[in-house]
């Protein structure tokens, strides 16, 4: 049976698990940032998107 | 000015949050914002957010009202924010609705932390569909943003929306029936039990389900509060990889639905249809109600002629697809007066939540002014095994004035597929049986055959 979270705030169980995905994130959108920059370097970018511009 | 001089109480759905309660004076829902919220509603009044969020047509419009209408000491201000036609509930939406809501929520949220603000929750509840497109009505979700926390909604937000979303899109169910069980959004640890093996393989999946549902099991609660810093481009990473996961995510379109080819499949001829739509023009034509309810929408075909006349259509069916079908239609074109939902008339949303009353049931909402129910009573007679009596008062609660309605006789042959299996049904089931049942409750204003079909359409109006 797993522990259940009665008396846990709602955020407080996300805080830990917020940490180890953002620093998954971290590492891919650097390297992700990076593989565009050489991309573009060759590749004459396309516009962006601007629907979703906010 | 509210002039209502005594108490109100609050809306029974609106007790959660203590920086105010919604309540209704005079026919129309006002928002007390307390005390206790006033920094955050002039943060979020003073920084522009509000400004560019309902200029975007992300977050329902209000205007102050000066008055203090409950004698509350804990009042700061009320506010009138733009009434809605029709409220409805995560559990009534097709899979595009859910999806374009939680991309809503995050787009909210995305502009709100630009602005030096964060949702305090994330759940479905706070979206409702307004003019064809989800929108923000819960004025009260914002708070100023403290860089140094996470996201405290994180966990909602997958709960209300990605779960569900992802059950959906893998196992190409209808799994948003499952928010009527669990209103408060699927857990984590039951979400990674019901997604398929496969998904393990999808990262955005395995980080936002897996590694969320193991982390959770792992972490004992304690009282510390949470002290680990976090950052902006974390959030914002976070953010961007919740829209990356759930942008993708799709039910087949072209899978076959009970109904979603049944105009373009059916033996019925085109024919039937053209003089089916000339006689309900007819009928519809002095017919100035305000909301519209269509039930058994289908594609939406006589939705959308309803529509013509700006009225507000509220248009349900059973079948999901059919009803995403119409949604990213309404989405894609230019009619934004037709709320599609997936509702089955046979087993209509139950009243839910605290007390029963804090999720309305769908008769407590459906009352409308004029009801249109085409092609739709045989399945109810005949399929669902409902008495013609029985269905007659279904449609006298739902129905304030006028009432259009499809009678599909015992010799149709659609009638003969639905019974073709079955040893009997509730007899008699003829026009003149129709007519005597419904007698109780209406008056016959109009009556037409449609041309080469025994089929009749009634327009009847309430006693």
């Amino acid at each position: 049976m797993k522990i259940f979270l009665l008396y846990i705030d709602p955020g407080s169980g996300s805080y830990l698990v917020q940490m180890i995905i953002a620093g998954i994130l971290a590492g891919l959108f650097y390297f992700k940032n990076l593989w565009m920059r050489i991309k573009s370097f060759f590749v004459k970018s396309k516009k962006e998107e601007n629907s979703e511009n906010d | 000015m509210i002039n209502e001089p005594t108490a109100i109480q609050h809306h029974p759905a609106s007790f959660k949050d203590p920086s105010g309660f919604i309540f209704k004076a005079n026919g129309k829902f006002y928002r007390q914002i307390n005390r206790s919220y006033a920094e955050n509603y002039d943060l979020l009044m003073s920084s522009g957010l509000y400004k560019v969020l309902t200029e975007k047509k992300l977050l329902i419009p209000h205007t102050e009202v000066i008055d203090n209408a409950n004698q509350s000491p804990d009042w700061y201000k009320t506010i009138l924010p733009e009434q809605l036609p029709f409220i409805s509930y995560p559990y009534e939406w097709s899979f595009d609705e859910l999806k374009d809501a939680a991309m809503v929520t995050l787009r909210v949220l995305k502009i709100a932390v630009k602005h030096g603000m964060v949702l305090k929750d994330g759940t479905s509840f706070n979206i409702q569909f307004y003019e064809g497109r989800p929108v923000f009505i819960d004025t009260l979700s914002f708070e100023e943003y403290d860089e140094t926390k996470p996201w405290i909604a994180y966990r909602q937000f997958c709960e209300c929306f990605l779960f569900p979303l992802l059950i959906e899109h893998y196992h190409k169910i209808d799994a948003q029936k499952l928010l009527s069980v669990y209103l408060e959004g699927i857990p984590a640890s039951t979400t990674a039990k019901l997604l398929p093996f496969k998904s393990r393989f999808k990262l955005s999946t395995w980080l936002h389900v897996y590694l969320q549902a193991s982390v959770s099991a792992k972490n004992k609660p304690t009282s510390k509060p949470a002290t680990a810093s976090f950052s902006k481009t974390k959030l914002l990473n976070l953010i961007q990889s919740l829209q990356n996961a759930i942008k993708p995510l799709r039910v087949e379109t072209s899978l076959q639905s009970t109904w979603n080819n049944y105009y373009d499949e059916t033996i019925l001829s085109k024919n039937y249809l053209d003089e089916k739509e000339k006689i309900f023009r007819d009928f519809i034509s002095n017919i100035n109600d305000g909301r519209t309810m269509d039930v058994g929408c289908n594609d939406g075909y006589f939705s959308k002629i309803l529509a013509e006349k700006n009225r507000n259509i509220i248009a349900v069916d059973f079948d999901s697809q059919c009803v995403n079908k119409l949604y990213l239609d309404i989405k894609s074109g230019t009619t934004k007066n037709i709320l599609p939902f997936c509702i089955d008339l046979t087993n209509p949303s139950p009243a839910l939540g605290f007390n029963h009353l804090e999720r309305q049931s769908f008769a407590e909402r459906a009352k409308s002014d004029t009801v249109t129910a085409l092609a739709l009573i045989h399945h109810i007679v005949l399929s669902k095994n409902v008495p013609l009596a029985d269905v007659a008062r279904m449609f006298a609660e739902l129905t304030i004035n006028h009432l259009i309605i499809e009678f599909v006789p015992i010799t149709d042959e659609k009638s003969k597929q639905l019974i073709a299996n079955k040893a009997t049904y509730h007899k008699p089931y003829s026009p003149e049986a129709f007519e005597k049942n419904f007698s109780s409750y209406f008056e016959t204003e109009r009556k037409a055959i449609i041309p080469g079909t025994e089929r009749i359409l009634y327009r009847l109006k309430k006693r």
